[in-house]
């Protein structure tokens, strides 16, 4: 076997090296891409509004997706999070946040299995007053403790001894915004 | 010209190329440089690494929003990779280059320009990433796109260094090396560009990217530097020459066909084209041909070496670095088959899998290589007591950690399988990421170790102008 010219000739082996490997990311990378946007058409779901928007922009910001996903396969085990998910549900998502781990329970339908407003507040500051086995952080940075909720306050109700004593917690615009996100993640009905 | 694999191997067996120390002070200097960041960045990335750890089993473990685990995760992930991973393996392969084509490196100066840059960017990618600043958890490319320019501008200079130092060489052929880390060089600013660039990234289009460049990465930067480093080092420390040449060249062109085309077995049962999907099953399946010409081919370089082993502190890391390459890599395949999919996928296998990879693999080759090339530039060798400490608390540590995050997978997995609530997999998991903190201690032990190490082996403050009789300084 002879290896041809190749390995006396650096330009050579560059040139072949770089185009073998330029063409592979066409075919197995962008020409994919480009025709799985071009399947990702939406399905008449409701655009987000302003605040949920924000919210959206909250959840990125705190890297909620390195362990919730937003993808529901097509396994027995996935049912319990909503129907398996489709191209036109991410058609609206940059990025769409399909996720590679679930530490956390699958996120693509919470809107519809958990819509009260309040269980989000108080999951987010603190996630172990109402699941005492989880592991998720506590987003204390959402919240003000104030002496007496002030006009236009959202009072989040914590159980009793979670909040410090005499105090009320409020929710803060952070938090509020991302617990609209998350009560916008309704996954779009659609014909089987 | 053509050459046949016999007279390469004649060629390989020459003394030149298993040189003597000889090198200019320039290069040396910087080259120790790279190796000291990618330290600096080693330290800083696995600390981050071992917050993030604790916090899974005491999730109350510094509350503050800059640490919080969305946060510290993908800076930890981006300093291990682009800081220590890439530093290390650049600054080596910067002098395997130079010394396989027996050139000076090309310009010290522009590898040191590069070196600053890469540091800007890793600061500004820490700093941002802590500050929540990202584009979201896209996994290895959450820097803002300045910071990803900044580092794109500092990888195209290193690999141009690398790439005039072979123009430059001083005998015919281009070595095996050079043909690995070459390659990496064209490939990472390929992959690069093409995660970042947004016109084809609508939609699940962006999901097929996020699976082409994360695999990538690992496949085609990663392991073709730890190989080129490898295909150097090991047939050097050992003094023999490498087993087979040809199955070195096959291992390259394999990988180039078969790698790039994997990157969807991340999105197993997604909404993806089932023939991509079906298509990186395959191709997983596939790149066991690199893989396992590249193991077995420098494992059998040992052959009948068992007493250097004995007698090197730095070949013990390389044969562990090796066995992690064939092994993570089998079972990186495993992973990609629907079956074994359905049980593993988004469980915490995965992270088992990376860090088997990215440390049992990447990591091992980097020490063995610091440690057995390092000396030679700079006359000074570290205590080999203190080498042995690192190599057992790493490899305890590592062994440690990803035994018990596999097994945390496995029991998730079940967990789910079985139709329990989802708080079930987190209670199971739970005593198993207490495992792999201590695993993660160790692992962060052993990093002081070699810090301590590399100090030890610094460069001399002047270093004396050594001109060698196989350097020949030749015009660009």
């Amino acid at each position: 076997m002879s290896f041809g010219g190749l390995h006396t000739d650096h330009r050579a082996i560059v040139a072949v090296a770089a185009i073998v490997f330029f063409v592979l990311t066409l075919m197995i990378a962008v020409l994919p891409a480009l025709r799985e946007q071009a399947l990702s058409t939406p399905t008449g779901a409701r655009p987000r509004g302003h605040e949920e928007e924000r919210g959206r922009r909250v959840y990125l910001r705190e890297g909620c997706g390195f362990c919730h996903t937003q993808f529901v396969r097509d396994l027995p085990m996935d049912r319990p999070f909503g129907r398996p998910s489709r191209p036109s549900d991410y058609a609206l998502e940059d990025p769409p946040m399909l996720g590679t781990q679930r530490t956390g329970p699958d996120l693509a339908d919470v809107g519809t299995r958990q819509p009260s407003e309040a269980w989000h507040l108080i999951h987010l500051y603190d996630p172990r007053a109402v699941v005492p086995q989880s592991v998720m952080p506590a987003y204390r940075w959402f919240f003000a403790e104030k002496d007496q909720a002030g006009p236009g306050d959202v009072v989040v109700p914590v159980p009793a001894g979670i909040a410090p004593r005499g105090k009320v917690i409020v929710a803060g615009p952070d938090g509020m915004e991302l617990v609209r996100y998350l009560l916008s993640l309704k996954q779009a009905k659609v014909s089987p | 010209m053509t050459m046949e694999p016999s007279a390469i191997r004649t060629r390989m067996r020459d003394p030149g190329l298993v040189a003597a120390p000889s090198t200019d002070a320039p290069a040396v200097r910087v080259t120790f440089e790279y190796v000291a960041w990618a330290t600096v960045w080693l330290l800083a990335g696995t600390t981050i690494g071992l917050i993030a750890s604790i916090k899974l089993h005491w999730p109350e473990f510094l509350p503050f929003a800059w640490l919080s685990f969305g946060r510290v995760r993908p800076a930890h992930t981006n300093l291990v990779l682009f800081g220590w991973s890439s530093l290390v393996l650049v600054g080596v392969s910067l002098y395997v280059v130079s010394r396989t084509s027996r050139a000076p490196l090309w310009s010290p100066r522009l590898t040191r320009i590069a070196l600053w840059l890469w540091n800007l960017a890793l600061f500004g990618g820490l700093v941002t990433l802590l500050a929540g600043v990202n584009r979201g958890p896209q996994e290895y490319r959450e820097w803002v796109w300045p910071l990803a320019v900044i580092l794109a501008a500092a990888v195209v200079m290193a690999g141009y260094v690398a790439y005039r130092t072979v123009a430059a060489r001083t005998l015919p052929e281009v070595y095996v090396s050079n043909w690995y880390i070459l390659g990496g060089f064209c490939y990472l600013p390929i992959l690069y560009v093409t995660s970042y660039l947004p016109f084809y990234q609508g939609g699940l289009g962006n999901t097929v990217v996020q699976g082409y460049y994360m695999h990538n990465a690992m496949g085609m930067w990663f392991t073709q530097l730890a190989l080129g480093v490898s295909y150097y080092a090991i047939p050097l420390l050992l003094g023999r020459p490498v087993y087979s040449y040809a199955l070195g060249v096959l291992g390259f062109w394999t990988n180039l066909l078969f790698y790039p085309l994997i990157g969807a077995h991340h999105f197993i049962f997604s909404p993806e084209a089932w023939w991509l999907q079906s298509t990186a099953i395959l191709f997983s399946v596939g790149m066991m041909v690199p893989v396992w010409a590249g193991t077995g081919n420098l494992l059998l370089t040992f052959k009948g070496g068992r007493g250097a082993v004995r007698r090197s502190y730095a070949l013990p890391f390389f044969v562990t670095g090796l066995i992690g390459y064939g092994l993570a890599s089998t079972q990186g395949t495993i992973e990609a088959f629907r079956t074994a999919n359905i049980y593993w996928h988004f469980t915490n296998f995965t992270v088992g899998h990376s860090h088997a990879a990215m440390y049992g693999f990447i990591a091992f080759i980097a020490w063995g290589a610091v440690y057995g090339l390092v000396p030679r530039l700079t006359g000074r060798e570290p205590n080999p007591l203190a080498v042995g400490v690192h190599f057992w608390l790493a490899l305890v540590g590592v062994l440690t950690y990803v035994i018990s995050i596999s097994a945390a997978g496995v029991l998730q997995g079940l967990a789910w399988v079985s139709g329990q609530s989802f708080i079930a997999s987190v209670i199971a998991a739970e005593p198993m990421w207490l495992w792999r903190t201590i695993g993660g201690l160790l692992m962060v032990g052993s990093h002081i170790v070699f810090a301590v190490n590399v100090w030890a082996m610094r460069p001399h403050r002047v270093i004396a102008p050594a001109p060698s009789p196989d350097v020949v300084r030749i015009p660009a």
